[in-house]
């Protein structure tokens, strides 16, 4: 190391050992305070992020969807398909469906939800509807004439004043009648209600295909196949290795498929996350500014008399530099104890959020962008009080 | 040693000038003890400050150790503090960070000495100063007239040419003012060392070899220099 460095290290490294431990601690606590406000709210928001993609796989699309060929309404063959899908590396499982609007009647209260066609074993094995049942039970292979109704379809007997149209509080064992497409009626018993948390999956309903089979009069009908696979983030590759496989169908991923609205909340909290990371940092580099300049000034007279006993201003300056680093070091530091304990309270206490419960998610880049940035505001912070005051006339500086 | 030219020191402009040293010459042997005395406010302090280059002159040539300082750029005049000049506040300026030993030390390890030899000249100095059982007390473990000597050490750790004291027993009990004289006296007679001294007190002069009177920032013949006359 440079002799002026270590001079200055020297210097620093006193001044700080040996200094007031309560401005320190408190400098150090403030920076600390800075760097946790810096990452907790972009990581609730991405957290919600996460929640909101998370809940798109698991109840509407899973990673792959799989639609009928252009000019088709439905998938042909699409049994044989889901075999040759699943035979395909990096499938877990793929599961037919057939999603169509119908009526559903319930004493006398009439709604029209999306009516959801599925195998309830294969869908158990690619979609977590299954798990999501919070009355009755699921559907099963076997089952004929039974229903799972969402929980905001079922509707609440006890709500005077709905904001979506409901069936007014269905019950599990209630039967339900429910008109399709083609105009054929048919009753279902009520099996199960399911809640996902997610307003848009709590209101559809859902039977077996083989129930549908004989509405539609066709032993094997869909109109998608959903398709999962063993890692997310590489639908892209996916969709092209079915292709490989020849999947001639229309092949979406699952952020091609989300819905408008959902991509425009995840887009403006995008958006809240950029102006909080950025109103974070500028207030960042005012705190830490301002708390290291006071001290600077505070040191002014001191300063002036390291002049005049001939000490380099470079060296004095670097000091400030190595001090203001130190701070910042142990400010970051201790914002990462606070930010663990922070998040691991929330991990056991997760936030409740309409779509489920949300935990924060801490992007290894924020982190790194963050401590880089504290650094850097650390580092202009130490150098131009000192600057400044170095530059003053000795006599002035010593006279305070 | 010292030779000033003409060396004045105005203070701002127009109506409001003040006239701080106003044209003086001055000469200072090497190895003379002089006192610099006056009222307040008749530039003493200026000129110890011309001296020490903590502040440039308005006008006149300033030459100390046959280096024109007037012309030195800022960063040649802080290599010229720390290497030729010692300086010694009236408030003794300690880093209060520091221990005794490393307010000295810091001047002569940025004089590039290594970290061992300046430990061991921090310590002979420490005890040419009687202060070497203080070697690890920090400024405000010391009474004011330890925290003086402490000073003093620091200003002759790199062997100035010249040390200039301002006013140093001003904050200092009759007990330490003789204490700090007779120190710095001695050091001037074993070391040759050359001493500029900024002092208000009559009693002072005997240690000095003579005194430059000032009165509104000019050098006037010194009236305390004839027995049974006191300085204004």
């Amino acid at each position: 190391m440079l002799e002026e460095e270590k001079v200055a290290l020297f210097l620093a490294s006193r001044i700080i050992a040996r200094g007031n431990k309560g401005t320190l601690f408190l400098t150090i606590m403030i920076i600390a305070m800075v760097f946790v406000n810096l990452i907790f709210l972009p990581s609730i928001i991405a957290g919600v992020v996460v929640l909101f993609n998370q809940q798109t796989i698991d109840y509407s699309y899973a990673n792959l969807v799989v639609e009928p060929r252009e000019g088709s309404l439905l998938i042909s063959n699409p049994t044989s398909l889901v075999g040759k899908i699943n035979r395909i590396p990096g499938v877990v499982a793929s599961t037919p469906r057939y999603s169509s609007g119908a009526t559903i009647v319930h004493k006398g209260k009439s709604t029209t939800p999306l009516v959801i066609a599925i195998d309830p074993e294969r869908e158990s094995q690619v979609m977590k509807v299954h798990k999501s049942i919070i009355s009755g039970d699921y559907l099963s292979d076997s089952d004929t004439g039974q229903i799972l109704i969402g929980v905001t379809l079922a509707g609440d007997r006890e709500q005077k004043v709905e904001r979506t149209p409901t069936l007014g509080g269905v019950d599990v064992g209630k039967t339900v009648e429910v008109t399709f497409r083609n105009g054929v009626t048919k009753q279902f018993r009520v099996k199960g209600i399911l809640k996902t948390g997610t307003s848009l999956i709590d209101n559809n309903a859902y039977i077996s295909r083989r129930d549908l089979a004989s509405v539609l009069g066709d032993e094997d009908p869909a109109n998608q196949i959903l398709v999962r696979t063993t890692t997310t983030g590489d639908e892209n590759a996916m969709r092209l290795l079915l292709m490989q496989y020849g999947v001639q169908e229309q092949i979406w991923t699952w952020q091609d498929k989300s819905l408008d609205f959902l991509k425009s909340i995840v887009g403006s909290f995008d958006i809240i996350n950029l102006i909080s990371t950025v109103v974070s940092l500028i207030i960042a580099v005012v705190v830490i500014f301002i708390v290291i300049f006071i001290s600077i000034v505070y040191r002014r007279k001191q300063i002036g008399i390291l002049q005049a006993i001939g000490i380099d201003r470079r060296i004095i300056i670097k000091s400030y530099i190595f001090q203001a680093l130190f701070i910042c070091l142990c400010g970051t530091i201790c914002g990462c104890i606070l930010l663990l304990i922070v998040l691991q309270y929330l991990a056991a206490n997760p936030l409740v959020f309409p779509g489920g419960p949300v935990a924060p998610v801490l992007e290894t880049g924020l982190v790194i962008r963050s401590i880089i940035s504290l650094f850097l505001v650390a580092l202009i912070a130490g150098y131009i009080p000192s600057w400044l005051t170095t530059r003053e006339e000795i006599l002035a500086a010593i006279r305070g | 040693m010292i030779r000033a030219s003409n060396l004045s020191k105005i203070y701002g402009r127009g109506s409001v000038e003040v006239r701080a040293l106003d044209g003086i010459n001055v000469e200072i042997q090497k190895g003379e003890f002089v006192g610099v005395m006056g009222a307040s406010g008749s530039g003493k302090s200026t000129l110890l400050h011309l001296l020490g280059l903590l502040d440039r002159p308005t006008a006149g040539t300033l030459i100390i150790a046959d280096t024109d300082v007037t012309r030195l750029p800022e960063r040649e005049r802080t290599l010229f503090r720390l290497n030729r000049l010692g300086y010694v506040f009236q408030d003794y300026a300690l880093v209060p960070e520091l221990t005794a030993e490393e307010n000295i030390y810091l001047p002569s390890r940025v004089r590039g000495m290594k970290a061992q030899e300046c430990t061991r000249t921090c310590r002979d100095i420490l005890s040419l100063v009687g202060l070497k059982d203080r070697v690890n007390f920090l400024p405000g473990e010391m009474s004011g007239g330890e925290q003086q000597r402490v000073a003093i050490a620091r200003a002759l750790v790199n062997s100035p040419a010249i040390l200039l004291a301002d006013e140093p027993c001003a904050n200092l009990d009759s007990r330490n003012s003789v204490l700090i004289l007779d120190l710095i006296r001695q050091l001037n007679r074993d070391l040759r060392q050359t001493v500029v001294m900024v002092s208000h007190e009559n009693w002072h002069r005997k240690y000095f070899d003579r005194v430059i009177y000032l009165i509104d920032g000019k050098i006037v013949p010194d009236p305390g220099a004839e027995p049974g006359t006191a300085a204004p």
